[in-house]
């Protein structure tokens, strides 16, 4: 434990650290290893345990809700048109009669589920690009590198609708190809530079001198410490992926109904939103919800897994 | 014939400044068994000695450009890094510098061990992990068996370089490059691991390169010195030799700087530094590399101009400077002597 001396540590302080001190010089201490650690540090940050609080209910609700719920979210009952929350109807009904919060569970599913697919193939290819620029290095790299800032260029929703336009007919593979496409460029970026870092490790140079192969020293020596910003990047990628499926699905490129998702609930709401607001209001707060605590979480894991955090 | 033989070793580096030429044709032998120790101060070619015989040099910049590196018959520099890949770590292994970073934070030491014994040999994880406990406690490292599966921060400098050298013993190389193994470490610790090292070497019937730039390593452990400057070899002798005559007055000087606590003719003056700077290694002059800061050369002598040859002024004892110690004596005997 670092004390700073010009933090001047209270006498209680003081105190706390004795017997801390005095623990650890005795015999079996526990295994501290990066995981553990990090995960002690995330807990000691209230903003992003809620925000994991928040985004683990939400899963759940999206995944179990659907199976409990005596609704089926795309039956339509006309006489339950556009009513308020109510006991039965805990987040009211659609212009279609329909119960907002199965549909929202359901919609829920779609939209969660094409965010992380997406996420995924963010990651699978900018990892493969990052790595292979940043490990092989030289003229590779500066030509991979040189391509990736021309692409950088691309507006990721005008290319998006474009490639939805192309596939035309707009289903769960499509949208994680058409929001996957362009958005990967960051995460190939982030990935080049922690191998262009770690490759210059002693340890690597180590590896390379009892004979180890090439892809020993990336896949044992370098990815496995990038998992760490890896981690954080889907926590990055995820609003931005979710908010341009809400994007897509609001403007009508989405899956198409009646399935739900999220944006397409909030396009049904937006033609009634001085009468019934809530229609537009359950999955904005949804969108909102799901992307602010994914904003907490990366930032609570960025902290938690940078090892110079420690706490004094 | 020797184990390993540096023929005119030329290791360049290009730089957009210049070629830098970090290692300017170099000639030595390892004989199976012996120790060789390159002394030499910081930026002298040690380190990229080491590495272009490991054939692990930073291409690019560096290139060998000259020479060849034969260890038991094979052109180590004409190998295919395939075949090199199969001679690293099995044929010649290497110890480096700092222990603290040389040991990847998140594998447990028993896995970087295991790992390079299976690179080499066809063996079950379950027989590696046993021949690696033993290593373990031949570099002297307390419960064996109970640390294989720690990770690197749990151990000290000392430890750790103990358990590089464990790594570098695990496939019984034939030569060791110890690249300054004790550099990092605290001066107590630094003898432990030298004794060691020397007992290893010995045991495991291993040739040794040992580089550093402190005299006092090489005088324990070495069998022959070579001595390095601005790129080349200045004087190689055998350890006694080279303590008891060294010729060139960069040598002198060297042992000039070395503090002694005991023994005939303690010093009672200051320690005496060596003036000037190393040379730059970027197209340097062809001049004798230390004539700059040679308090024998004179600007009128030709070893300002011309690069002396090494040349064999005892029986093996080389040394590339005009002015050596045994010529001096008669006319011009150099004041501060």
């Amino acid at each position: 434990m670092v004390v700073n001396p010009r933090e001047a540590p209270t006498p209680t302080i003081a105190g706390d650290v004795a017997p801390l001190a005095q623990g650890t010089a005795g015999a079996p201490l526990r295994q501290s290893n990066l995981w553990r650690d990090a995960w002690g540090r995330y807990v000691r940050n209230r903003a992003a345990v809620a925000a994991g609080a928040a985004f683990v209910l939400l899963l759940l609700f999206c995944v179990i809700w659907p199976f409990v719920s005596p609704y089926d979210g795309n039956k339509l009952d006309f006489s339950l048109k556009n009513e308020g929350p109510s006991l039965s109807h805990p987040f009211g009904t659609d212009n279609f009669g329909r119960d907002m919060m199965t549909r929202t569970a359901e919609g829920g599913r779609v939209s969660i589920g094409i965010g992380f697919a997406a996420t995924i193939a963010i990651l699978l290819a900018g990892v493969a690009y990052g790595a292979i620029s940043g490990f092989v290095g030289g003229r590779l790299d500066n030509a991979m590198m040189r391509v990736l800032d021309t692409l950088y260029g691309l507006p990721y929703l005008p290319f998006a609708i474009i490639i939805l336009a192309i596939f035309g007919d707009a289903n769960f593979w499509t949208m994680v190809v058409a929001l996957s496409v362009v958005s990967w460029f960051t995460t190939a970026r982030i990935v080049r530079g922690q191998i262009i870092t770690l490759k210059e490790n002693d340890y690597v140079r180590a590896a390379r001198a009892v004979g180890a192969r090439w892809y020993r020293i990336l896949g044992r020596h370098l990815l496995p410490n990038t998992l760490g910003v890896l981690i954080i990047a889907i926590f990055l990628e995820l609003p931005g992926v979710i908010l341009g499926e809400a994007f897509l699905s609001f403007i009508g490129l989405g899956i198409g109904a009646p399935d739900a998702s999220w944006g397409q609930m909030a396009n049904d709401g937006r033609t009634a939103y001085r009468t019934s607001p809530h229609i537009i209001a359950v999955p904005s707060i949804a969108i909102a919800t799901l992307i602010l605590s994914a904003n907490f979480i990366a930032d609570g894991l960025r902290d938690a897994l940078d090892p110079r955090t420690r706490e004094t | 014939m020797a184990l390993l033989e540096v023929n005119n070793l030329k290791t360049h580096f290009f730089t957009r400044e210049g070629v830098v030429r970090a290692v300017d044709g170099i000639s030595f032998e390892v004989e199976s068994g012996k120790t060789l120790g390159i002394v030499g101060e910081s930026g002298c070619g040690k380190s990229v000695t080491a590495l272009s015989i490991m054939g692990l040099i930073p291409k690019p910049p560096a290139k060998i450009v000259d020479g060849s590196v034969l260890f038991d018959g094979r052109d180590l520099t004409k190998l295919p890094e395939k075949q090199l890949e199969d001679v690293r770590g099995r044929e010649i292994a290497m110890i480096f510098q700092d222990p603290m970073t040389s040991l990847n934070p998140t594998l447990t030491i028993g896995t970087q061990i295991t790992e390079t014994i299976r690179r080499h040999y066809d063996v079950p994880k379950r027989q590696a992990r046993k021949k690696a406990v033993e290593l373990l406690e031949e570099v002297q490292i307390p419960r064996a068996a109970d640390r294989l599966d720690d990770y690197p921060h749990r151990f000290s400098g000392g430890m750790r370089q103990r358990v590089m050298i464990a790594i570098a013993l695990s496939c019984d190389p034939k030569l060791l490059i110890a690249d300054e193994p004790t550099t990092a470490l605290d001066v107590t610790v630094q003898a432990a691991v030298l004794d060691l090292l020397d007992d290893l070497r010995q045991a495991h019937e291993m040739a040794m390169i040992l580089i550093t730039h402190d005299m006092g390593v090489v005088a324990e452990s070495a069998d022959d010195i070579a001595v390095m400057y601005g790129g080349q070899i200045v004087e190689q002798a055998s350890v006694n030799d080279l303590f008891d005559r060294p010729e060139h007055p960069y040598t002198e000087a060297l042992l000039g700087a070395l503090p002694q606590i005991e023994g005939e003719g303690i010093r009672a003056g200051r320690l005496t530094a060596i003036p000037g700077r190393p040379p730059d290694l970027k197209n340097p002059p062809p001049a004798c590399r230390f004539a700059p800061r040679c308090k024998y050369a004179n600007a009128n002598d030709t070893c300002t101009t011309v690069m002396p040859e090494l040349r064999e002024i005892h029986k093996d004892h080389w040394v590339r400077t005009a002015h050596p110690a045994c010529e001096r004596a008669g006319a011009q005997v150099p004041v501060q002597a």
